[in-house]
């Protein structure tokens, strides 16, 4: 194939309409005689609701409606319950991902008189404004039974139970570990971290009859639509779930959250289209978050630096109400080369929302433990960190016995550590200096596992000459209408600007969640498909009776540059739709990843070298350069590619530096908001300098796309606390890095 | 930064709850009637379906809805409604003139200076404010200390850096 357009910076086909104004996100529609609603939160983080006093809101200007457990569906049938609306009873969605209607918590909204944890709804007011829901919401009275709460994971001594599951063995690492000459055994933590997406949930809903439509800020239109399908005991074909533009989500959006099923209920008993959208307050408590972890890292070599043993024992919070894990070892059998690894996970519940997905889940957790692991090794070996590595590097995926389909992690260093200056790097403490700042090198690896998952996609090429294309996925920022144009574009020769793309419609052909950074490898074959699929139908009208090419064979004609040709005569699709009187050639296709996975191990690798400056007398640590070559196998669109890899690293900061959701002992969140819970802005952001290795991965698909949005983050926390290991001889092992632990002496 | 020339609000005729702005909105006049607690944010959003203004914290913490009145970047979360009678307010609505992309808006476009777009109408108006303010030097330190004030969290500083510096020779050539 000859690349014209894949590979090739492209701005993005939907950059006029974000910079406009004109990109419509969930909240920004209006529909008609539409109302609001607005959630009432939990104050306790533990215990009963006795009881809601409800007179003085239900008094108050504008309030339509109260919903509430004495009102709501419930799970049961509810002969004793008239108040109840259309719906008499609602159901559990299975939650699973097979059947593609996972969601983020399995309980139905007021469920029991259980509270779970802090801003658990226990009611939502439906008012005819937003001031007027939220001003009701206020003087919504709850009657609690307090209960001690676990307020987190650093507050508790219970083990919880293991995730079997993610239990890995192999050969024996206690017997290595006790054996070999150098060894570490550390214990690591990161706090609860929550994603912050700037949009912040939202969910109109309207019911047309027992058709249900969903304007939903989600990265999951086809999961949300099962969901609802599931809960409300309706066809799927009954819900429409929209999400033409989302304001990222970070894992947040993936699977639905209960405030959807509140807002479609109180549609119903309303008979009216119902806005929500949650404060940021809400967002903090009801849709996700990573959890806190603790992780018991032994790690043990001998004196050349050859691993000997791995032993990664990691634990995560989870809900009261559900069984969230967090696969934070996963990673770790498969970086470096060792025969004796073991990886355990257990969940410990505590009184907190039930977490979720977040950029890179678990991984990116165990890398941090790993990486810092490996640099202490390093210092106990004296040996280059750098060096250490390269020593253990797996030339093949030491825990599936299969070959890498690709690992460039040997060029990432070499790239990476030549242009950030690796070699001037004096191994001493302290030993690099400038002015009165102290400067701290360290470096990571970098990791993420490439996942590719099943599609449908829909093309039309339409008599206009403009190519529609249509698959139900979305885009979250990563650039998913683009690439979808590009993919397009490149198969037809069509110029982008004559390429329209349909997304976040859970009407179109079915397509992936956006996460896990799959979507690209996911949908580019769909499309692929279904734009070849088009070619051939436009053939065969082609050569039908009457028809233009009447008389000669469908395969002998050449499509190229939009155009049909047999050699003396050529046809523009629109002049041939034009002639044939026809509005559009179509083609629709799916595509899943197939044998390749069981002969190629998928991963994606790169390493991040940091600099940080160390001002001891002012005590102001700062990132001040970072430099990462990252290979993802084909960048199908360098520019956004690029733009993912140089945000996951500003996110990684994040998490070396700043964020930490903080829980008070009685579990509530004390930070719930954009000033309090720090992320970094544009004064904390250091020289960022990223290098993508063009190294198409074709065992994957055909356009050797990897995935891109989750490596970034990967290591950086880690490259972070070994730089300031460098600059300040303070080893950091929870996360993030405060200034006190550094002032400590 | 506050109007400092806001007039009273006229008390409507209509309802007793509802009060009547008379303020200039890209450009156009336009007379809103509007209950006294209403957010300027939300008047935009909600009632004028201008709704390129984001909502991002409500609490003037991450600046995604950022508009500019008279001329100045301003939180539009953290002011009412009623206290913009006689005030111009451009939104990301009233950025491009006539079909065409307003400098800042095209160096964005070519920087890729966003990803999911939420923060972008913020970020952009907080640019041009920014622009017009001559104490604010030029250099990349005092463009980012500037900007702090709108967080993006899909962490696209960089290429909104290179766009904002960029779009500032065009402006000046302009």
């Amino acid at each position: 194939m000859t690349e014209t357009v894949i590979g090739h910076r492209t701005a993005r086909i939907d950059g006029e309409l974000k910079l406009t104004g004109k990109a419509d996100y969930a909240a920004d529609h209006n529909l008609p005689n539409q109302v609001y609603g607005y959630p009432v939160p939990s104050t306790i983080a533990c215990g009963k609701l006795l009881g809601l006093d409800l007179d003085e809101a239900r008094q108050a200007p504008g309030v339509i409606d109260i919903v509430h457990r004495g009102n709501f569906p419930q799970l049961q049938p509810s002969d004793n319950n008239p108040a109840c609306g259309a719906a008499a009873r609602l159901y559990r969605s299975p939650s699973t991902m097979g059947e593609e209607n996972k969601v983020g918590e399995v309980r139905l909204p007021f469920e029991d008189d259980g509270i779970h944890y802090e801003g658990q709804y226990i009611a939502m007011v439906i008012a005819d404004t937003f001031e007027h829901a939220r001003a009701a919401a206020r003087l919504v009275k709850a009657r609690y039974e307090v209960h001690e709460a676990v307020p987190g994971l650093f507050y508790t001594d219970d083990e919880g139970e293991e995730a079997g599951d993610e239990a890995v063995s192999r050969g024996d690492p206690a017997g290595a570990f006790d054996a070999a000459p150098v060894k570490l055994d550390q214990t690591y933590t990161i706090a609860m971290e929550t994603h912050v997406a700037m949009e912040m949930h939202a969910s109109i809903a309207h019911w047309e009859g027992d058709r249900l439509t969903i304007y939903e800020s989600t990265q999951g239109v086809v999961f949300q639509r099962n969901a609802l399908a599931q809960i409300f005991g309706i066809p799927p074909e009954k819900v429409t779930v929209i999400a033409h533009y989302i304001g990222s989500g970070f894992g947040s959006k993936l699977f639905m959250w209960p405030h959807a099923v509140i807002t479609a209920v109180a549609a119903q008993r309303v008979g009216r289209p119902v806005k929500t959208v949650l404060s940021r307050q809400q967002n903090f408590c009801n849709a996700g978050n990573r959890p806190a972890s603790r992780q018991h890292m032994r790690i043990a070599a001998d004196r050349d630096g050859k691993l000997l043993s791995i032993r990664h024992d990691s634990y995560n919070e989870t809900s009261f109400v559900d069984e969230y894990t967090e696969s934070i070892g996963s990673g770790t059998p498969r970086v470096y080369a060792c025969d004796n690894v073991s990886v355990s996970q257990r969940r410990v519940k505590v009184n907190h929302g039930t977490p979720t997905s977040m950029r890179a889940p678990g991984e990116v957790s165990g890398s941090f433990a790993l990486e810092s692991a490996m640099d202490e090794l390093a210092i106990a070996l004296d040996m280059d960190p750098l060096e250490l590595r390269r020593r253990n590097f797996a030339d093949r995926d030491p825990s599936a016995d299969l070959p890498w389909s690709g690992n460039h992690l040997r060029e990432c260093w070499d790239d990476a550590s030549r242009r950030f200056g690796w070699d001037q790097r004096n191994p001493q403490v302290g030993s690099m200096r400038d002015g009165h700042e102290i400067i701290g090198w360290g470096m990571a690896d970098a990791t993420w596992e490439a996942m590719r998952s099943h599609c449908s996609a829909r093309v039309e090429l339409r008599a206009d000459g403009r190519v529609q294309v249509a698959c139900g996925t979305q885009d979250i920022g990563t650039g998913t209408y683009t690439i979808v144009a590009q993919t397009a574009s490149e198969l037809t020769g069509v110029p982008l600007e004559r390429i329209e793309v349909k997304l976040g419609d859970s009407m179109l052909p079915a397509g992936p969640l956006s996460g896990g950074s799959m979507a690209t490898a996911t949908v580019m074959p769909a499309v692929a498909g279904a734009t070849r699929k088009a070619i051939e139908r436009l053939k065969q009208l082609a050569v039908a009776e009457g028809a233009p090419f009447a008389g000669k064979e469908a395969d002998a004609l050449e499509f190229e540059n939009g155009a049909l040709s047999d050699g003396s005569q050529t046809l523009s699709f629109a002049e041939l739709l034009d002639k044939l009187q026809r509005g559009m050639a179509e083609g629709e296709a799916s595509a899943a990843p197939g044998e390749e996975k069981d002969k190629f191990s998928f991963r994606s690798f790169g390493a991040h070298f940091v600099e940080v400056r160390w001002d001891p007398g002012i005590s102001r640590l700062r990132v001040a350069r970072v430099v990462s070559t990252i290979d993802i196998g084909r960048a199908i669109n360098p520019l956004t590619a690029r733009n993912q890899v140089e945000g996951a690293i500003v996110m990684g900061m994040g998490m070396g530096l700043f964020e930490a959701t903080e829980y008070d002992p009685a579990g509530n969140i004390y930070n719930n908001n954009y000033a309090d819970y720090i992320v970094p802005v544009h004064a904390d952001i250091p020289d960022i300098e990223v290098e993508l290795l063009d190294s198409p991965d074709y065992n994957f698909n055909e356009f050797g796309a990897r995935g891109v949005g989750e490596i970034g983050i990967t290591g950086m926390a880690a490259a972070i606390a070994n730089a300031v290991y460098h600059a300040t001889g303070k080893r950091i092992r929870d996360m993030p890095i405060k200034i006190a632990d550094l002032m400590e002496p | 930064m506050m109007d400092d020339s806001a007039h009273s609000p006229n008390r409507s005729s209509q309802t007793s709850d509802t009060l009547t702005v008379n303020l200039t909105l890209n450009g156009e006049p336009i007379a809103l009637e509007v209950e006294p607690n209403v957010v300027l944010l939300d008047a935009l959003r909600e009632r004028l379906d201008l709704t390129g203004t984001k909502k991002g914290c409500d609490h003037g913490q991450c600046g995604a809805c950022t508009v500019l009145i008279n001329g100045h970047s301003a939180n539009s979360c953290l002011t009412l409604a009623v206290m913009h009678e006689g005030s111009e307010i451009t939104t990301v609505e009233g950025l491009a003139r006539d079909g065409r992309l307003h400098p800042v808006q095209e160096a964005f476009l070519e920087h890729d200076a966003y990803q999911c777009g939420y923060c972008t109408a913020g970020q952009m108006m907080s640019t041009v404010s920014m622009f017009n303010d001559k104490r604010i030097g030029t250099d990349d330190a005092s463009v980012k200390e500037a900007l702090s004030g709108n967080i993006c969290r899909c962490g696209a500083y960089k290429n909104i850096l290179s766009a904002v510096q960029s779009a500032r020779q065009k402006v000046g050539e302009a």
